[in-house]
């Protein structure tokens, strides 16, 4: 207890505070708490876009936010956009202030909480205790934030092996092992991190324990195990959209893309305004043939997730796929068009590929000479496989089987083949070339047996 | 019925923010004129309590409660109890005192535990003569939260009447029931006399 005199008013003094809130008496009642604690620099914002503005200028050291801001908007959309633009450093405090009890319910199963709640109302000195709280383990696992951000992970697991066992790591076990989880699936040690969870687990069912076991399973690529867990998750924790999100991803690497897109489409129904959410419909609805929906989705995130910087040409190439694969030309081609070439130029390779793939296929004619110009350069380019599934479609319609195979056998020999497989095969077989499709799994199946080494080159494939 | 749950929270809701200005203009008038204004602020906060209580009694009624289980430093969850009441009790002439080593954590709700705790404090404060302390241990592998004190105890004794269940005691007998673990489900127990040799009250979570 003694620590707590530690954070005076001077400590606070020298912090930056920002209050959110839409009601101008609500701002100067937090105002008077924050005050009261001792601080002394403290902004105010009125809503979502402004404190959104305010926050890139000058991020503050502590952020009030309530969490009703008024229209469609809440503060934990604020949350969920700040972290996703990574705009507040992880040593930054958030607290959430709500006169919701329910609120409790809304935070156990957010993918991202706030670092703390606090229900209205309640005194200057409680909510000094609970943010003098935070402080105290954002100073605690500073060593981490800055191993996290510098990847170094041979230190981030030093600090978490040797604060387990001090007085304070005691307080923090289970932010402990759940970090520690979090180290081995960025480590690609998929094993361990299911170790860890399994050990968290043994204390409590935590929805998020029990997803990040599953995002374990799917690190060692035991899928049927990782969707078990997970359709229970969805059932029990029905709130729990991130859960909804991995069940989705799980599904779609199953190729059962029927059940993503149904799993996804329940969650973002209520969350209409998580774009991000919007845009795993769109993938899910599109492999899943549902054009209407993936359109729809598309054309919600292109209109109107307005942070800047949120819409991507990816986005973008999304909504032309869709269209283009609805077979409504006219607007995919306008839609391509909103590709400017400046906006083009801030593109990766993948979507500069992609791109010329999804022009080569409205227009083949138009576009072959320029095909023929980048092919062989595609096919030395380790693409993605939304890109490459973009490539042999552009392929198909141009009639260049070679450079068919070539992107099919690419996503073969990477795992991604399992989500487009069906799409693949289909487009395949509508061109008349089920056997060289069949000869390309036969190939990926027989290397997969020789365990990655190497395997000597191939005959030229029958039938290209 | 989800109709009547949204009225009656946004109303909840709507008193909370409003109870919630009243006590900050109180604490703007403290600073202002060097003047404590403890007891006009605990007051709105036991209005506040109260509301949410009730709310979350019509709740559980109808089964549209959820517990929201997380580990919590039980620590923490006293120390924030004190917080709460301990100018209160200090006005009334009470001590109020902690005993707690272990365990660290334990998964709960936090905040209803913390009401259901306040409430129990709120009710020694009314009946101890000069002491209530409130305690945590691990036993029989459930965490044994109690508040004691040292007035007359219940009246009837617990043992021999069912106790008479105000909104209090049915909300935290009925959150008690919901935190379950491993087969096991939490629990409310009264009874007079212990350390103290008043009233003791347990909340007993798996």
């Amino acid at each position: 207890m003694a620590a707590l005199t530690e954070l005076g008013p001077d400590f606070y003094r020298a912090l930056r505070f920002l209050v959110v809130d839409d009601q101008p008496a609500a701002r100067q009642g937090l105002r008077i708490c924050a005050q009261t604690m001792g601080a002394f620099l403290v902004e105010f914002s009125a809503g979502y876009q402004d404190a959104i503005a305010r926050i890139r200028r000058a991020p503050p050291d502590v952020i009030l936010c309530d969490y009703q801001l008024g229209g469609e908007r809440s503060g934990q959309q604020l949350l969920e956009e700040l972290r996703r633009f990574d705009m507040l450093a992880d040593e930054a405090v958030f607290i959430m202030v709500t006169a919701e009890q329910a609120y409790e319910q809304v935070v156990a199963v957010v993918e991202l909480a706030p670092d703390d709640y606090i229900i209205k109302p309640f005194s200057p000195e409680r909510l000094k205790l609970r943010l003098d709280r935070v402080l105290r383990r954002k100073r605690f696992f500073q060593p981490l934030y800055v191993a996290k951000r510098a990847a170094d992970f041979p230190a981030a697991e030093r600090f978490l092996d040797e604060s387990r066992d001090t007085d304070e790591g005691q307080l923090h076990r289970f932010e402990l092992m759940r970090q520690q989880a979090e180290v081995q699936i960025l480590k690609g040690d998929a094993e361990a991190a299911e170790r860890v969870f399994d050990e968290i687990l043994a204390a409590h069912a935590f929805p998020w324990a029990r997803a990040g076991k599953a995002r374990a399973l799917v690190g060692q690529n035991r899928l049927q195990e990782a969707r078990e867990i997970m359709d229970q998750v969805v059932i029990d924790a029905p709130m729990y959209f991130g859960g909804h999100d991995l069940k989705t991803q799980i599904c779609m690497d199953m190729g059962d893309h029927a059940e993503a897109q149904r799993t996804v489409e329940e969650a973002s129904r209520k969350t209409e305004r998580n774009y991000v959410r919007k845009r795993l419909l769109a993938d899910a609805a599109l492999l899943n043939g549902d054009t209407e929906t993936a359109i729809e989705a598309m054309a919600d995130v292109v209109r109107n997730d307005s942070t800047p910087g949120a819409v991507t040409v990816a986005d973008r190439l999304m909504l032309v796929r869709s269209l283009v694969e609805a077979g409504t030309l006219v607007e995919a081609e306008r839609a391509l068009d909103e590709i400017t070439p400046q906006r083009l130029e801030t593109a990766g390779l993948d979507e500069r590929a992609s791109w010329q793939a999804l022009r080569a296929l409205m227009k083949p004619d138009a576009e072959r000479a320029r095909v023929a110009g980048l092919r062989n350069a595609w096919m030395a380019t380790p693409f993605d496989a939304q890109t490459r599934l973009d490539i042999v479609r552009a392929a198909m319609a141009l009639g260049d089987r070679e450079l068919a195979t070539a992107m099919t056998h690419a996503l073969f020999a990477s795992d991604e083949i399992r989500r487009v497989f069906k799409v693949v095969r289909d487009l395949f077989e509508a061109q008349g070339m089920s056997p060289v499709f069949r000869e390309l799994q036969r190939r990926a199946a027989l290397q997969k047996i020789s365990h990655g080494d190497d395997v000597p080159p191939e005959a030229p494939l029958q039938g290209v | 019925m989800q109709g009547v749950l949204d009225i009656l929270s946004s109303g909840v809701h709507d008193a909370k923010n409003q109870l919630f200005l009243a006590e900050t203009l109180l604490v703007q008038a403290e600073a202002e004129h060097g003047i404590s204004l403890d007891e006009a602020r605990f007051a709105i906060e036991l209005a506040a309590l109260r509301l949410s209580r009730v709310l979350t009694a019509y709740k559980l009624q109808r089964g549209l409660e959820t517990l929201s289980i997380s580990m919590q430093p039980v620590g923490e969850l006293l120390e924030e109890a004190v917080l709460i009441n301990r100018k209160h009790c200090e006005r009334l002439g009470l001590s109020l005192t902690v005993a707690h080593q272990r365990p660290v954590l334990w998964p709960l709700d936090r905040e209803l535990s913390l009401d259901i705790l306040s409430n129990a404090l709120q009710n020694a404060s009314r009946f101890a003569r000069s002491r209530i302390v409130l305690s945590a241990e691990e036993r029989e592998g459930f965490l044994r939260l109690a508040v004691e004190d040292d007035g007359a105890g219940f009246d009837p004794p617990p043992h021999t009447a069912a106790p008479r269940l105000g909104v209090g005691l049915f909300v935290a007998r009925e959150i008690a029931a919901q935190h379950q673990r491993g087969g096991r489900q939490g629990r409310l127990s009264l009874s007079n006399g212990g350390a103290l040799g008043g009233a003791v009250f347990e909340l007993w979570l798996p």
